[in-house]
């Protein structure tokens, strides 16, 4: 039995919300549910209210194919419903790439999926399943099973490594609401290392270069709990090492991340260094004009960072050690196990800034606010008519953060999903242009009344 | 037995023969009563579409003071981070306060699926009590308590003396229907059971003037209520509005009033028969008031109730003579263009009318479901428009919409929201036939809907670009084919 009674307005969905972004995010992929009616469409509503506005793509929302499975399937099976849908699906709808997603319901009748899809990869039609079950954890275990399925029954077993070919993951479709911007800031910076990089879900990406994903030398996964379970599996099926690293945002992350990658795959230190001094010059070249201002105008703030844990450790590390702002509470809303918070409990108390932000783990943002306000209540040390309380202070979480926002008077920038209040195309944080991208939004917010 | 005395109302499938899968012209539709298709027709190829949780939770998260603790797995409930902004605007039009709605979910795992969620659902119940010190919590069961069988009701009843909040059970298993209209039984059926009074006797007597009840199921904004209000109270009548947004401790005065008024039939027939089966309060049931003429048959209807005929007559020939002429410089921009509209079944119907009304050429429908209420909008759209045009039964299926796009090519269409990309991405100016920060209904919903088509068509640029470059992810073969190729009609031709 799981530690909550109820998690307050969970920012993120389920296990097959999560596939579904990951799918639709697939080249050309066309996602099948086995599934009752609501789940595509519960979906679809809440990429309309949290990713930016951004909702499908190809095939998602409400054309995505599905089995739309009734009572009759939950008493006598679904199977042979799904082996109608999937012939008229190939029939009738165009892709690359079929996927199979299966839900609760038909989870727990138990349908045998594997009978309905190997006679047709018997036929190379480029079609696999995943066991996405909307109780088997949350969109980023979603987007996780998605990729162990890709990698146990569709990427090509290869022998033979390219020793510059890398793949890249840890970002979630969607439910990292700046996925597309993300993923391609990290890739061109690995392109500058001279990899060839298989990302997946950019509109660069294709299925062939997804099918030969076997022959990459390192499997690199910018987070350190999103993708793990693929590249576990990936390494037992494939024999492919991989990496674990904090999301890359800013100067100071990327300089440790790019170096880590150097290390991994033997290249050239003095090409790693060339990298990394070419992009810190330039990093602060083009930050440089904006130094009179933010020292003239104040800009420093006090900080309250809430997210799901990439975001949270990439937020603080950069807000901290890069722009030099003051990080006082950290709030993760993931549902992580002791280990895991044992180990983000240990990055974000090695700041290089040498700040140790007060981190809560908590599924509930009502929980984090009430902790955040409990703190800032605390710093309201009194000594006659003069306080120093922690303001100017600013809020960056999700649009659900905005109420604690108003209640400590601070600025706000929603970042984490949800995000409702932005429209976002190909906006992305990470990387040392991202890092400048966020100083523009966060400032650009403060100043707005101007 | 009323089904107000069961745990759950039935599906509308049973309750009304309400099907999903036609297609036809509308001349073969109209006036053939039930059997436009049958209960269990079906479609041998599906998209997906919604479950009726999600309209449920339109309505459950407007209610002030209350929670929504949805029991099921992690992502039956996510929708209302999509319906939030509305409920945000809701609240900030009604008492100039931004509010979110609050919502939980009981996020069930593998291990609460094995060994039953009824611990707790219990407890979740108890702790919502206490953090949120709620007036309601809507306890709302999704597919997976349904299919493992916890008794959520019995466990309401079980906690319900322990905690402070009433508690609502509301039935939401997806798996169970397919017409989604569904959800406004389920949510009348949990107000009707928990919120009304016992009986006719505990209602006080001797209110003052004459009341009525509107009733919106989320399907109107604030501005469009204002705008039915204005026309009510125009003719001397109190407008109390239910259920959205309605203060649960009020929710009884929907017993007391004189007359109870449907905004759409396919919304609240559950509950005004239960209205007037155990209050005694009658209700006019017919006609939505989107488009000119349909306005004015609704206000019609209740100003005759009250006998007030001559009043509302006077009214609404002066509301029609400044719309006419308010009007008159956007209609050339309409004229003889082709416009198809899809929506929920009373929506697209009666769009469909205003559309004929402006001016354009009604070319296509697409209803999200059929049922017996919208006989009299058919028999309308044939008066006025025709019939020789296709008539799409459909809960979203955007390949046979797809299909029929690309054979009719219209010049505007006009489909309900989240079902517009389809359209867009073929080039078609598109506009959104539901949303709850524009007007729609009455006088200034025409004005204001022409106002915005206006707009579209002089400028289409924004969907023409993107047709050129994006593709639907449909098989050229397919737009070839028949569109109603994989309806499966159940028992045959029903003629």
């Amino acid at each position: 039995m799981s530690d909550y009674n109820f998690i307050e307005r969970p920012r993120y969905t389920c296990a097959l919300g999560g596939a579904i972004a990951a799918v639709s995010a697939l080249p050309k992929a066309v996602p099948i549910l086995h599934a009752p009616p609501g789940c595509a469409g519960n979906f679809a509503w809440t990429q309309a209210g949290g990713a930016g506005l951004q909702v499908g793509g190809y095939c998602g929302g409400l054309s995505i194919p599905g089995s739309n499975i009734q009572e009759r399937e939950v008493v006598f099976g679904g199977a042979e419903r799904l082996a109608e849908e999937v012939r008229h699906t190939l029939e009738l709808m165009r892709g690359d790439l079929y996927v199979i997603l299966t839900s609760c319901v038909t989870e727990v009748i138990g349908d045998d999926i594997g009978s309905v899809v190997r006679p047709l990869q018997e036929q190379s039609v480029p079609i696999f399943f995943a066991e996405t079950g909307g109780f088997r954890g949350n969109s980023y275990q979603g987007y996780d099973l998605v990729l162990q399925s890709l990698f146990k029954d569709f990427v090509v077993k290869t022998g033979k490594k390219q020793p510059r070919s890398v793949n890249l993951w840890g970002i979630t479709p969607f439910i990292d609401v700046f996925w597309r911007g993300n993923i391609e800031n990290i890739r061109r910076l690995l392109e500058k290392l001279e990899l060839t990089v298989n990302s997946f879900f950019t509109v660069d990406d294709s299925v062939d270069g997804i099918r030969a994903a076997g022959g990459a030398a390192l499997n690199i996964v910018v987070s350190e709990v999103f993708g793990l379970g693929a590249a576990r599996l990936a390494q037992e099926v494939h024999d492919t090492p991989y990496l674990s690293t904090p999301l890359p945002v800013g100067p100071a992350a990327t300089n440790e991340f790019l170096r880590q990658v150097g290390e991994a795959l033997d290249l050239d230190p003095a090409l790693v260094e060339e990298v990394i001094q070419y992009e810190n010059k330039r990093y602060y070249s083009l930050l440089e004009p904006l130094a009179d201002c933010f020292n003239d105008l104040d800009l420093q703030r006090y900080a309250v960072i809430i997210g799901d844990t990439n975001y949270a450790v990439a937020l603080t590390r950069f807000l901290g050690d890069d722009l030099g702002w003051l990080p006082e509470v950290v709030g993760i809303t993931d549902i992580l196990d002791e280990e895991q918070q044992a180990s983000i409990t240990g990055r974000l108390s090695k700041l290089d800034s040498g700040l140790s932000p007060n981190l809560i783990f908590h599924t509930d943002g009502s929980a984090i606010a009430a902790a955040v306000r409990e703190h800032w209540a605390g710093s309201q040390s009194q000594a006659g008519k003069y306080a120093n309380p922690l303001n100017p202070s600013f809020v960056i979480g999700s649009a659900l953060d905005r109420e604690l926002a108003r209640e400590l008077g601070a600025g706000h920038l929603s970042v984490s999903f949800p995000v409702a209040n932005r429209a976002v195309i190909g906006r992305g944080y990470t990387g040392y242009n991202g890092g400048l991208t966020l100083i523009e939004d966060l400032i650009s917010t403060i100043i707005a009344g101007r | 037995m009323s089904h107000f005395a069961l745990k759950e109302p039935p599906r509308r499938e049973d309750r009304l023969n309400a099907c999903i899968a036609h297609g036809a012209t509308l001349g073969e539709v109209a006036g053939r009563r039930q059997r436009c298709c049958l209960p269990a027709s079906e479609r041998s190829f599906t998209q997906n579409s919604i479950c009726l949780l999600l309209p449920a939770l339109g309505t459950m998260n407007s209610i002030p003071n209350s929670v929504v603790l949805m029991h099921g797995g992690l992502g039956c409930g996510s929708s209302c981070h999509g319906g939030n902004a509305a409920v945000r605007g809701g609240n900030m039009q009604r008492w100039g306060v931004v509010k979110d709605g609050t919502w939980l979910s009981t996020g069930l795992t593998e291990a609460d699926v094995i060994s039953g969620g009824e611990p707790k659902l219990a407890e979740a119940i108890v702790e919502a009590d206490r953090r949120y010190r709620p007036a309601v919590i809507f306890v709302v069961s999704s597919c997976v308590p349904g299919i493992i069988g916890d008794d959520v009701d019995g466990v309401v009843e079980q906690t319900q003396p322990e905690v402070k909040a009433k508690l609502l059970p509301v039935h939401c298993e997806g798996f169970k229907t397919k017409i989604w209209a569904t959800a406004y039984d389920a949510v009348y059926h949990a107000i009707g059971r928990t919120l009304l009074p016992e009986t006719k006797a505990e209602i006080a007597p001797g209110k003052p003037g004459k009341t009525v009840n509107l009733m919106n199921m989320s399907s109107m904004g604030r501005v469009d209520e204002l705008e039915l209000e204005r026309l009510l109270k125009a003719l001397g009548l109190a407008v109390n509005i239910f259920p959205v947004f309605a203060d649960p401790a009020g929710m009884q005065r929907m017993a007391e009033a004189d007359l109870s008024i449907s905004t759409c039939p396919t919304h609240d027939d559950y509950m005004l028969n239960h209205l007037k089966e155990k209050y005694q309060v009658p209700f006019i049931l017919k006609h939505m008031p989107i488009g000119i003429d349909n306005t004015g048959k609704w206000l019609q209807d209740v100003a005759g109730f009250f006998g007030l005929g001559p009043e509302a007559k006077e009214l609404i020939a002066q509301e029609e003579a400044e719309l006419a002429a308010a009007l008159k410089p956007l209609k050339p921009m309409f004229a003889g263009k082709k416009a198809f509209s899809s929506a929920g079944e009373f929506r697209a119907l009666s769009t469909a009318l205003l559309l004929a009304e402006l001016g354009f050429e009604v070319v296509g429908i697409r209803a999200f479901h059929h049922d017996e209420f919208a006989e009299v909008e058919y028999e309308k759209l044939v008066r006025l428009t025709g019939q020789e045009y296709p008539l799409n039964i459909a809960n979203c299926q955007p390949f046979e919409e797809a299909n029929l796009l690309r054979k009719i090519q219209p010049d505007i269409f006009l489909g309900h929201m989240n079902g517009n990309s389809t359209a867009a991405k073929l080039g078609i100016p598109t506009h959104v036939i539901y949303n709850t920060g524009l007007h729609y209904v009455g006088y200034r919903g025409a004005y204001e809907l022409a106002r915005r088509l206006y707009r579209q068509l002089k400028n289409p640029r924004f969907n023409a670009n993107l047709s050129r470059y994006t593709s639907l992810p449909y098989q050229e073969s397919w737009y070839r084919q028949n569109p109603f190729k994989y309806i499966v009609t159940a028992g045959g031709d029903s003629e």
